[in-house]
């Protein structure tokens, strides 16, 4: 008799795990052929236009990098603000939340600081959006550690109220509300003025925005932070046992407060660089990242590195979709979203491989 | 097999867990109506077969007899169905919920309502062994030693007909023992089969009929108790031969270093945990401190340490007053703490962390630079596992993936690198075996010669008789008394652990506890209390 039974695997699995993951994308996109095909579509020309997400001959191929950046670094920063307080076992999952109220002050800013210097504003957008959105960080943590909350909780329903209130504000014709163009009937939320929008170094005719390039800094940044500073070496001992940190004499609530400021406050200011790139706000402009966050620092086991390779791609599959789907007329975002559902269910699942391993129970006859 | 079949048989059990071997041809019987003492070091595997018999684990490989007859257990019900029960070291209980509720849950065959005649039936099925219990009293209630008897009542109750006990006296007195060895005794008598598993080879002569000897993994010998001595036992299971005494040194002592006069600290519940205590360490002596489980050990150890707030009474270190002081304060002052709680992660080290990390736990704060120094760090972890023989794959790894002893080890070298005058240290053999209990007595030992106080909160009092100097008894977090090592037995100790002997007052010239070259004379002492009195009553 055979029976089969799970064991942890041990050893370096790095190998393995890369092995998995690009089984399971095959697979996904296996099973994307087959709908393409009855959809009449060659699978693979799509898959080449998905892939090399409509940079091949293409005139405007700078455009498809700038689109693909637009995804790219709010999805990074959110993943890496994510894993700060993950790290500390703190489950912000108010990505979304804090990723509008930081837009939302930013915008406020623009709006109402018509006139001014342009780093003057961009910079007062920042910090506006870095401190409101850490503040309401600063209050979940409060709540966590005054009243012992569900951060859990709190922060999703937080996200609940500050999406109704910005779909409020971009609804609500009233004389109160700046935030909606005034020569327009319908309520639209306004264009910045030209000193709000973020500029960039012109390479050719591409425009690499400075959000961007500060992105890319704060990477370097937090990977320092979280790997050889005290504060994110508290951070680690927090996250692994609370008594061990109070036994070495760290002050738990400080770290968590602190922590969670600077988590929200990076999520504020990744909203503040996306207002100011698209030049506007909307309900809809996080595309998701305070949720795809989550699963990013998740399969990167929340290390810095890995979110950077996990954003890059999943941001590529992302656009990939969406610029694949436009050359196609039978194909909409719904394809594009469907294919990303697919591939990362996939993914998430051969994670379980990764971890574990089949075996059959031998039984020896006597 | 002209004879009866065995109650269990195992032959050719392996297990592994990734690239360890738990288990390794493994082949082990029980007969019908005996008591058979499993005996290993740490990591030899005990648990893990024992496991493999609950269901926990499937063997990768070997085959189970049940009464002559092959089986396969891959769940815990098989498992109970077969008629084998373990009684865990850490209780699987509903606290909120009565004795007999707990056997209640998990009786399936029971229906659907809840019958009023569940007290009845349970409360006769107890007598009926002898057992003292209430089965209308709720868990939460219950002390270690009455939630171990429902345990045992709880298997009986499914009817098991073998029982496994992983480590049940770590938690029990001298006397809840003997009253845990009458009602085994009564359970063989009445055709049950018992596996018994410990570390305390006095308790293996006392009760069992044979003794099955692993070692790392290995099955070596099973033996029959009273054809062999506690000696021989302690070959087989390390291997080579031992000695089998603890050292205590005259101690060299000096004048009170730690003095603790009135303490009150309460617990997690806001109850009275420590209540109006007193006592002192001398440097270059080690006071043991006995007492059940749960009778305010810990939260003394964190009062002193900082951890806990001291609702009342001083703690003179050197002549100061440290109570309310900040933990690093403590700390730095030279007072070391190391605890060792029953999952022996919990407090002092971060699991997931490497040794390094965890070394500079206490330090990484120093200097003004806003990194942290992992290369002192790393030098200091790597001169810990060589000079207390850490087994370890290297220092980067982490804490959790080494064996409990290894754990307490790097734990101990840490609170005695840095070189404290005052070492706090609870349950520091807490489930290591034999040859890391001894390098822990000798590492104690070394930091008594070198005027350290010793304050060793402990749970074995065999050993804790051969290696104080002086035993502290708790009972309910009151001081029972103070008594010499030498002057005292099992007996006196295990009485004044459950109250029934107080000798605070038993000396009339001298109470219990206050030294007579104290930091502070007398007069001195009544002074500051009634300071303080007058200050509660102030704030009241």
């Amino acid at each position: 008799m055979t029976k089969l039974h799970l064991v942890r695997r041990t050893g370096n699995t790095l190998l393995r795990r890369i092995i998995c993951y690009l089984a399971a994308i095959a697979i996904s996109m296996g099973i994307g052929a087959i709908l393409l095909l009855s959809l009449g579509i060659n699978p693979l020309d799509y898959y080449s236009d998905m892939l090399t997400v409509g940079l091949i001959g293409n005139k405007y191929a700078y455009k498809s990098v700038e689109g693909f950046l637009k995804v790219f670094v709010p999805l990074l920063m959110v993943s890496m603000a994510l894993a700060l307080s993950f790290k500390m076992r703190f489950w912000n999952i108010g990505g979304e939340g804090e990723f509008l109220i930081g837009a939302m002050c930013a915008a406020a800013i623009a709006y109402r600081c018509d006139g001014m210097p342009g780093p003057v504003v961009l910079i007062l957008m920042c910090l506006a959006a870095m401190i409101s959105s850490g503040l309401v960080g600063l209050a979940v943590a409060f709540l966590k550690c005054r009243f012992n909350t569900n951060e859990t909780l709190v922060t999703l329903m937080m996200n609940y109220i500050v999406l109704y209130a910005v779909k409020y504000i971009g609804e609500t014709k009233a004389p109160w509300n700046f935030f909606l163009r005034e020569d327009s009937e319908r309520p639209l939320f306004a264009k910045f003025p030209d000193n709000a929008i973020m500029p960039g170094i012109m390479i050719g005719r591409f425009n690499l925005l400075y959000s961007v390039v500060i992105s890319v800094i704060l990477t370097v940044i937090i990977y320092i932070y979280l790997k050889y500073t005290k504060q994110g070496y508290e951070i680690a001992v927090v996250g692994d046992s609370i008594n061990t940190a109070r036994y070495a004499g760290m002050k738990v609530n400080g770290i968590i407060l602190r922590t969670m400021f600077i988590s929200a406050a990076l999520i504020g200011l990744a909203g503040a660089f996306s207002a100011s790139a698209s030049a506007t706000v909307s309900p809809s402009m996080t595309n998701n990242a305070g949720w795809t966050g989550i699963v990013v620092a998740w399969l990167s086991k929340l290390s810095i590195p890995g979110i950077l390779v996990a954003a890059f791609l999943i941001s590529l599959l992302q656009y990939g979709c969406l610029a694949a789907s436009l050359s196609y007329p039978e194909i909409d975002q719904n394809f594009a979203d469907l294919m990303q559902g697919m591939i990362l269910f996939a993914v998430l699942m051969s994670d379980f491989l990764v971890t574990f391993k089949i075996v059959r129970r031998k039984e020896t006859e006597s | 097999m002209a004879d009866e079949p065995y109650a269990i048989e195992l032959r050719g059990i392996c297990k592994t867990f990734g690239s360890i071997k738990a288990n390794r041809n493994i082949n082990l019987t029980l007969k019908k109506g005996e008591i058979l003492a499993l005996l290993g070091e740490n990591g030899s595997g005990k648990t893990t077969l024992m496991n493999m018999l609950s269901g926990i684990y499937t063997p990768d490989a070997g085959s189970v007899f049940i009464n002559g007859a092959k089986v396969t257990i891959s769940s815990p019900e098989d498992s109970a169905k077969l008629g084998i029960g373990m009684v865990h070291q850490h209780f699987k209980l509903v606290e909120n919920f009565s004795c007999a509720d707990n056997i209640w849950i998990g009786a399936r065959d029971k229906g659907f309502l809840l019958k009023k005649d569940r007290y009845k039936i349970i409360e006769d099925m107890a007598s009926e062994f002898g057992f003292e219990i209430d089965p209308r009293k709720l868990v939460s209630m219950m002390s270690v030693s009455e939630k171990q008897t429902l345990e045992i009542l709880k298997v009986l109750y499914y009817g098991a007909s073998v029982i496994i006990l992983d480590e049940p006296t770590a938690v029990l007195t001298v006397q809840e023992t003997r009253k845990l060895f009458d009602v085994l005794r009564r359970m063989k008598e009445s055709g049950h089969s018992v596996i018994i598993i410990t570390h305390k080879l006095n308790e293996v002569m006392e009760i069992s009929d044979r003794v099955a000897v692993l070692r790392k993994g290995e099955y070596i010998d099973t033996v029959v108790t009273s054809e062999t001595t506690e000696k021989k036992l302690t070959e087989l299971m390390v291997g080579r031969k031992i000695e089998l005494n603890i050292n205590r040194p005259a101690p060299n002592k000096t004048k009170p270093l730690l003095e603790i006069r009135n303490l009150t600290v309460l617990n997690d519940e806001g109850s009275v945990a420590v209540d109006d205590l007193r006592f002192y360490i001398r440097g270059g002596e080690i006071l043991g401190v006995a007492g059940i489980a749960g009778s305010g050990q810990k939260e003394l150890c964190e009062a002193i340490a900082g951890l806990r707030h001291v609702e009342r009474g001083k703690i003179i270190h050197k002549g100061r007053n440290i109570a309310g002081l900040p933990p690093k304060t403590i700390f730095e002052a030279g007072i070391a703490f190391s605890f060792i709680p029953e999952d022996r992660l919990g407090m002092g080290l971060a699991p997931n962390m490497s040794i390094v990390d965890n070394v500079i736990l206490k330090k990484y704060k120093y200097g003004t630079s806003p990194f942290v120094d992992r290369k002192s760090g790393r030098v200091e972890a790597e001169d810990i596992v060589k000079r207390y023989e850490v087994v370890t794959t290297s220092v980067d790894a982490p804490v959790r993936q080494m064996s409990g002893g290894n754990v307490q080890k790097v734990l101990l070298g840490r609170e005695i690198n840095a070189s404290p005058n005052v070492l706090i240290t609870a349950y520091p053999v807490r489930g290591l075996d034999i040859n890391s209990s001894y390098l822990v007595y000798d590492t104690l030992n070394a930091q008594k010669a070198k005027g350290v106080g010793v304050l060793f909160v402990g749970e074995d009092l065999d050993v804790m008789m051969e290696l104080c100097d002086k035993i502290m008894v708790m009972c309910h977090g009151r001081l029972m008394g103070v008594v010499r090592a030498v002057n005292t037995n099992k007996e006196e100790l295990g009485l004044m652990m459950t109250g029934a002997l107080d000798l605070v007052n038993a000396k009339e010239d001298k109470p219990a506890g206050i030294a007579v070259d104290s930091a502070l004379t007398l007069e001195e002492w009544e002074r500051e209390i009634e300071a303080e009195d007058k200050e509660v009553d102030k704030n009241d």
